[in-house]
């Protein structure tokens, strides 16, 4: 019989050890933190929450007070309102519809952004710039970069895709035939391989949606020489910006036939849109 | 005479039941509070020292616990809406027309409930970009960012749902959207609608799908996910610093 390996425990104390607690060095505050560094939770942070909850309370409250939830008529199918819109927090993606194959805008794009955003950290993996905002100035450089980047080319794509689709024929009066550019996806379903959904609901959208984000990878590689911090950054704050865009032109910019509209000529929705006689 | 509220107070305080609840002094000393936060179950969410940058507001913006605050006013007043709403056709809009106008205080909790999920949906988002922001999604945080994208997604699925249920003209047309943008999923659109919303159109049933998720699944997710959010910032240092 061979002796037991490992430390024996001493004569009369033969116990088991037990695993009290695992503690990794990064996980705790660590003991070489001077002691200034920490703050006691009661009172200190226990305070700060106590007072948030207080006053959002009180704001929720006092909101609730002011504003009531809206509350149309009853449900019913007879009457379909000019325009039908998503909750706000979705019109981001009502927005996208508008532009693009609607499987693609409502289903494919939100989906692999949340499987990208959950796989950011996973690909995005050095420690350097943790609590730091921007981390550092490429970054700031990048995030400023991306927001004016964005905040420009989405306005101007929605605006273009408007200005495009526009019906722009004239009748003849005489013999009754139309003559003049017909919208863009007219003129793809007369002349495109595809008709109006593949070059149109595809195959752009997806060139687009795939392009600008590498450009502007490009261009923070290339002026500011971005790491995969710096050109996540980027890519995020487009995202965000995107986002912002999407949601308030869907919100505030999209009337009757989800047409374009200046924010203060909106006109009210349509609450009953009777269908055509026949249709 | 006077000395007989004092003298209670003290046989209260070493009573037998006084020192059952709390098996501390007044949290005024260093040992008393560390004990404060780790003897109670609610506060012992929280370690007992954190590292100052982590009360900060300009980095945390208290976003995330925020976003837990209004989770938790929204399980309330949510809770007190169900007592007055059933979830049919041909009763869910009365009874929040009744709600607005015979219950007390119907409408004010109405409009309590409505607005916090709004709220919700903002400082969610506002949270994930300060965490972004600030890099600490990074190792050793990386599950926790994923845990908290799906947080993300299921605050818009819960917030979605309860669009749905007062069955007005603006539920309606807003979840007809959705079923739309359902229907259009690449190959499965027919069959994910219908599981969805319990058949080829917006009917009873997919009125008592979405109370169903909105009142018990999607809010005991969110919870066990919250759970699992918390357990891991505690288990992974706090929250992210500078290194």
């Amino acid at each position: 019989m061979t002796a037991p390996r490992g430390p024996q425990p001493f004569p009369g104390q033969e116990k088991r050890l037990r695993l009290l607690a695992f503690v990794r060095q990064d996980s705790v505050v660590r003991v070489d933190k001077r002691v200034e560094d920490t703050a006691m939770v009661w009172p200190h942070l226990l305070v700060i929450e106590f007072i948030a909850a207080m006053i959002w309370s009180i704001g929720l409250f006092a909101i609730a007070a002011l504003f009531n939830a809206p509350l149309q008529d009853h449900a019913t199918f007879d009457c379909t309102p000019n325009p039908s819109k998503a909750p706000w927090y979705l019109l981001n993606l009502q927005e996208l519809l508008l532009h693009m194959d609607k499987g693609l805008a409502g289903v494919v794009v939100p989906t692999a952004w949340l499987v990208f955003m959950a796989a950011i950290p996973y690909i995005d993996r050095e420690r350097v710039g943790v609590g730091r905002w921007f981390t550092n100035e490429v970054g700031k450089k990048c995030a400023i970069l991306a927001a004016i980047f964005t905040g420009v080319l989405v306005p101007f794509l929605i605006g273009l895709d408007a200005f495009i689709k526009m019906d722009r024929r004239v009748t003849d009066p005489v013999t009754g035939v139309k003559t003049g550019w017909p919208g863009y996806a007219e003129f793809a379903s007369q002349y495109f391989p595809g008709g109006r959904e593949l070059i149109p609901n595809y195959v752009i959208p997806i060139a687009v949606m795939i392009a600008l984000p590498l450009l502007l990878v490009w261009l923070c590689k290339r002026l500011f020489g971005a790491g995969t911090r710096e050109w996540m950054i980027a890519i995020w704050t487009g995202f965000v910006v995107t986002f912002l865009v999407l949601t308030v032109v869907g919100t505030s910019m999209r009337g009757p036939g989800m047409d374009l509209y200046a924010p203060w000529a909106l006109p009210a929705t349509h609450q009953c849109f009777a269908p055509p006689p026949g249709g | 005479m006077l000395d007989i509220p004092g003298q209670v107070w003290q046989r209260v305080k070493t009573g037998p039941l006084w020192r059952s609840l709390f098996r501390h002094g007044y949290p005024d000393s260093r040992k008393n509070q560390s004990l404060a936060v780790f003897t109670n179950v609610f506060l012992h969410l929280h370690p007992v020292k954190v590292r100052r940058h982590a009360l900060a507001i300009p980095y945390t913006w208290c976003m995330g616990g925020l976003s837990f605050f209004l989770f938790l006013v929204l399980t309330l007043t949510g809770t007190l809406l169900m007592f007055y709403y059933r979830p049919t056709t041909e009763w869910a809009y009365s009874d929040i027309k009744d709600l607005e106008t015979v219950v007390v205080f119907g409408q004010l909790l109405r409009n309590m409930h409505r607005w916090a999920a709004h709220g919700m949906v903002i400082t969610v988002f506002l949270h994930m970009v300060r965490v972004f922001y600030t890099g600490s999604y990074k190792p050793p945080r990386e599950f926790n960012w994923v845990v908290g994208t799906l947080l993300f997604l299921f605050t818009i699925l819960l917030s979605y749902t309860g669009y749905l249920l007062p069955w007005d003209q603006l539920a309606l047309w807003a979840v007809t959207v959705g079923y739309n943008i359902a229907q259009a999923t690449p190959a499965i659109g027919n069959e994910i609608s219908f599981l969805i919303f319990g058949g080829y159109q917006l009917g009873p049933n997919a009125l008592l799908r979405f109370y169903v998720l909105h009142v018990v699944a999607l809010p005991l997710a969110t919870g066990f996910l919250i759970a699992i959010h918390f357990w891991r910032i505690r288990k992974d240092g706090g929250i992210s610093g500078p290194l």
